[in-house]
């Protein structure tokens, strides 16, 4: 088996007096979807900040495809293939969702180093390779109906989408996605996870999902690591994780007997 | 030595006290308040009407003055104004307390008739008229200077014991050091930071009332006590509080000690301290937002749980083909009849306004399109000006050559500025700019070469391609040049944000994290904003200048920018027509002040043409109603602007500072209603119309089912 994509070794981070993450490993390989899970408050979220370069870790390393980024920017890690979406959304308020696919594309494609082109009133055409591009992504998650709508105007679930269209605009070779069905219905989360498939079968995009749809993960992931409290408590593949005391007690379990009591 | 120490203590320890409420309200509630000096004047105000025209005694003047009616002061604009600001985006919070600033002075002096603009008056103080004096190592203290000293020692012991053993101490530092925790706690942020503002307007307050016996009641004072607690609070990184306590300390004690020394002899060079003590508090200011940024170990890091730093505005579809002309063709249609319908006086204030629209343009870039609020544009608006006089009328360039090299000097020094700046971000590159441009004023163009006593650089208007744009070859043609290079910036400005350098900034200013994981280069995105609007300001500026005759250091002058700023931001900053309403309210209004009686009509016509123009900017009024309603609004304007224009009722004193407070509430208002009034008018629309469109479909699908 080859080396893993994106690797994080040792990472500790520490807001104030709050330990997010203790000497966390976390590995996803390439090509495959990766599950990261976790009780509320567990750092998921801190460690994706830390993979996309928001955050610096207080000590560890971060590696991908065999470089280390530890100290490299969100830019050059975006330009290395390494795209994300946000729990709480971050979107462009102001553009439609073609527009945020258009913008990826575009600093993707250094489209957005010419800046006297632009002042002269030359910079907005799209190319056919542009247009081709985003029509496959449109399709792809589902979204050529709203793709001229203002995305404030969308609701929460299709924002998701949104996201997650924008950062395949970025010719990712990996997508980091925190909650992307949180907020969509049942419909919406059956169109997402087959998206996901489609992407990592037909393009070759890997992906790391956090979820608290714990179903869904078992389901869709290859392989999948617990976080509890800023450590992994577990890693393995989804029967391994299933059958691991350890994940049940701290968060599973609640869940199954929650599940089990009606 | 005595003297000046003592000189040095009175002069900190007013400052101390009043940066004590500037950072305690920033701490509770985030918002940065430009209006504290202008508070302080209020209350100084107010104290010397009760003491002079009321004849109360000092004391219970200054317990009534500071204790009674400065925290209802604060909690009343804390209930209109302050408490919108705090989820509000930095540029509307920037420009609400500055519009604070200018309107609370003109209140003062409506209220109080005993005061006008330009006066300065003396109070009398709590140390008795006149004073007793006492003897301490030597040095002659008067009372009033003593009461001063205890004062801010007896404010500086009590804050403490406030801050560390009262549960409000506790409950505002909890709420500085997270807000969301507090809430969840059960303390009520709204509660805590209504009473902060209270504190705060009280401390303001007092600064003024011990001030105004020594150095007297003018706003020329208070705005230096409101610079000097500018930069005493980022000496105390915002939120420090015996930092910021020290600071005041240490400007007023190096200020005073300047005084010493009004012009040093080093033995082979002589050179004046003039411009050193005004500065102070600006080197100060800059030398430590530097170091404080050499300390930020971190380069990109953000707090992922903040928010947009944008409003988001809800854009409507945009008009193509022959509609999307409609508006700029009207426009240009208005602009270029205006020779026809005034008068050769008026042609040359519209002109001056065309220019200033031009200059304008540069907030349009940097602040609309860039969402930095940057208060050096002022500056380097004088850069360019400045620089083209000097080449037209020494070096005898062609005027038009002159004007594009003052456009392309500002780029570089832009450039310089904003590489060192940007990285602190948000309110400190506010502050951070303004130090720099003060420190410019001091140092460069109050400079007898640039100064000039007063009378500036001349430079003449161009003449090329054979045509004469001087005063003798006819007023309307210099007029019409200007129109076309307005529309001519007005169209590159327009490109830019339909780029994708637009697109990139437009998603930078949305969301900083999202744009940053998008391969987005937030640095480079903002230095190209801040380049491509320091050329705009430069030529704006030489232009402004040739519409003048000269370039003068006043035109340029810190304040001014800042005034010029919350005009565009109030009219529309994501609006070119925006900048051109601007520019030319702004010379209607501003020069002749006691012969416009109707500036009052002028103002509220401006205000809808200003709010057509933020539609139109805002894209939302790209429909066929939108577009005729903002051409109904303009010629409604035009026709109240020519059939007003020559009438002239002298105005009373109390009248002139309608105007003032007028533009000044223009900004408040902002607080209120970001988007202004017409949005909402056309949004409701908007919602009407899809709302039938939907009623009707759904009738349809009805009919298909029977
Ligand atoms: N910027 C920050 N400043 C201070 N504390 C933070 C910050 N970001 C996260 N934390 C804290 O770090 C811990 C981990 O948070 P994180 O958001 O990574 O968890 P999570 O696993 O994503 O949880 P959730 O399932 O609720 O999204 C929490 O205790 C959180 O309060
Ligand atoms: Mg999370």
């Amino acid at each position: 088996m080859s080396a893993p994509l994106l690797t994080a070794e040792e990472i500790v981070v520490r807001f104030g007096g709050v330990v997010a993450l203790d000497g966390v490993d976390f590995t996803a390989d390439a090509r495959a979807i990766t599950g990261l899970v976790g009780p509320n408050g567990a750092g998921k979220t801190t460690l994706f900040g830390i993979l996309s370069g928001l955050l610096r870790p207080r000590a560890g390393r971060v590696s991908f495809d065999g470089t280390d980024i530890t100290r490299a920017s969100p830019q050059r890690r975006s330009r290395l293939g390494i795209a994300r979406t946000f729990q709480r959304l971050e979107l462009f308020g102001e553009m439609t969702v073609r527009e945020h696919l258009v913008v990826a594309h575009r600093v993707r494609m250094r489209r957005d180093r010419s800046l006297l082109r632009d002042l002269v009133g030359l910079g907005s055409r799209p190319t056919l390779d542009e247009d081709e591009t985003i029509a496959g992504i449109l399709e792809l998650v589902g979204l050529d109906a709203v793709a001229e709508q203002p995305v404030i105007l969308l609701p929460l679930g299709t924002g998701r989408i949104v996201e997650i269209a924008r950062a395949l605009a970025t010719a990712p070779r990996i997508v980091l996605l925190d909650e992307p069905t949180s907020g969509l219905d049942v419909h919406e989360t059956e169109q997402v996870a087959s998206a996901l498939r489609a992407a990592r079968d037909d393009r070759g995009v890997a992906f790391v999902v956090v979820e608290h749809d714990v179903e869904l993960v078992l389901e869709l992931c290859e392989a999948i690591t617990v976080l509890d409290f800023g450590r992994v408590i577990a890693r393995g593949t989804p029967s391994e994780i299933r059958a691991s005391t350890d994940v049940q007690t701290a968060y599973l379990g609640t869940r199954a007997a929650e599940d089990v009591a009606p | 030595m005595g003297p000046y120490i003592l000189s040095g203590l009175v002069l900190g320890s007013i400052s101390a006290v009043s940066v004590l409420g500037l950072v305690l309200t920033y701490s509770s509630s985030r918002v940065f308040n430009f209006a504290h000096g202008a508070m302080a004047y209020f209350i100084a105000v107010l104290y010397w009407w009760l003491t002079d025209d009321q004849g109360w005694s000092v004391w219970p003047a200054a317990i009534v003055s500071v204790l009674v009616v400065a925290p209802l002061l604060g909690l009343f604009l804390w209930a209109i104004v302050f408490r919108r600001l705090t989820h509000a985006t930095p540029v509307v919070r920037f420009v609400s307390t500055v519009g604070l600033w200018v309107a609370i002075p003109a209140l003062a002096r409506i209220i109080f008739p005993i005061i006008s603009a330009g006066s300065d008056v003396q109070t009398r103080g709590l140390g008795g008229t006149p004073p007793g004096q006492f003897d301490v190592l030597g040095v002659t203290v008067n009372w009033n200077q003593a009461t001063v000293i205890i004062g801010a020692a007896a404010v500086a012991v009590g804050f403490t014991i406030l801050m560390r053993f009262t549960p409000l101490g506790l409950m505002t530092r909890a709420a500085v050091d997270s807000p969301r925790v507090a809430a969840i706690a059960g303390i009520n942020p709204s509660a805590i930071t209504a009473i902060s503002w209270m504190l705060g307007t009280m401390l303001a307050g007092l600064a003024g009332v011990l001030l105004s016996p020594l150095l007297g009641i003018s706003e020329i004072q208070f705005t230096l006590l409101l610079v000097v607690s500018l930069a005493a609070a980022v000496l105390g990184r915002m939120t420090s509080i015996p930092l910021a306590f020290g600071g005041a300390m240490a400007i007023g004690m190096i200020q005073g000690l300047s005084e010493k020394w009004e012009s040093a002899n080093l033995g082979f060079v002589e050179f004046s301290l003039d411009g050193f003590k005004p500065s102070v508090p600006f080197v100060l200011m800059l030398i430590a937002l530097l170091a404080y940024q050499g300390l930020r170990r971190e380069q990109f890091e953000v707090d992922l749980r903040a928010g947009p730093t944008e409003e988001e505005v809800a854009p409507a579809a945009r008009l193509t083909g022959w509609k999307a002309a409609i508006g700029p063709i009207a426009v240009a249609l208005v602009l270029l009849s205006v020779p026809i319908w005034l008068n050769d006086f008026w042609i040359g204030v519209v002109s001056q306004g065309v220019a200033l629209g031009v200059l304008f343009l540069t907030f349009t870039v940097v602040t609309g399109e860039g969402g930095m609020v940057s208060l050096a544009q002022v500056s380097l608006a004088g850069i360019g000006a400045f620089t083209a006089a000097k080449l037209a009328t020494d070096a005898e360039w062609p005027v038009w050559l002159a004007l594009l090299a003052g456009g392309a000097v500002a780029v570089p020094i832009g450039l310089l500025l904003a590489g060192l700046t940007l990285r602190l971000g948000g309110l400190y590159l506010a502050l951070g700019t303004l130090a720099f441009s003060q420190l410019l004023r001091f140092t460069v163009f109050g400079r007898d070469d640039f100064d000039n006593f007063g009378s500036g650089v001349a430079i003449d208007r161009p003449e090329f391609l054979g045509i004469d744009f001087s005063i003798s070859g006819g007023r309307d043609n210099f007029y019409y040049l200007l129109v076309i290079v307005f529309m001519v910036a007005a169209l590159v400005v327009v490109n830019l944000r339909r780029s994708t350098t637009g697109l990139v900034l437009t998603a930078m200013r949305s969301s900083e994290q999202a744009a940053a994981t998008t391969g987005i280069s937030i640095l480079r995105s903002k230095l190209i904003a801040f380049g491509t609007s320091a050329f705009i300001a430069g030529l704006g500026g030489g232009l402004f200048a040739v519409s003048f005759g000269r370039a003068t250091n006043v035109s340029f002058e810190v304040l001014v920018g800042i005034v010029w700023l919350a005009i565009v931001v109030t009219w529309g900053v994501r609006s070119v027509l925006g900048a051109l309403m601007a520019g030319i309210l702004y010379v209607v209004v501003s020069p002749p002040t006691d012969k416009l009686s109707f500036i009052f009509v002028i103002i509220v016509v401006f205000a809808m043409m200003g709010e057509t123009a933020r539609l139109i900017g805002s894209k939302a009024i790209y429909t066929a109603r939108g577009a005729l309603l903002g051409v109904g609004v303009l010629a409604v304007g035009i026709t109240a602007i020519v059939l007003l224009l020559p009438v002239e009722i002298e105005l009373s004193e109390k009248a002139k500072e309608v105007p003032t407070l007028l533009f000044g509430l223009g900004a408040v208002f902002l607080a209120r209603q970001p988007r202004g009034v017409l949005f909402d008018v056309m949004n409701r629309i908007r919602l009407r119309q899809l709302q039938r469109e939907r009623q009707l479909a759904d009738g349809a699908t009805a009919e298909a089912a029977t």
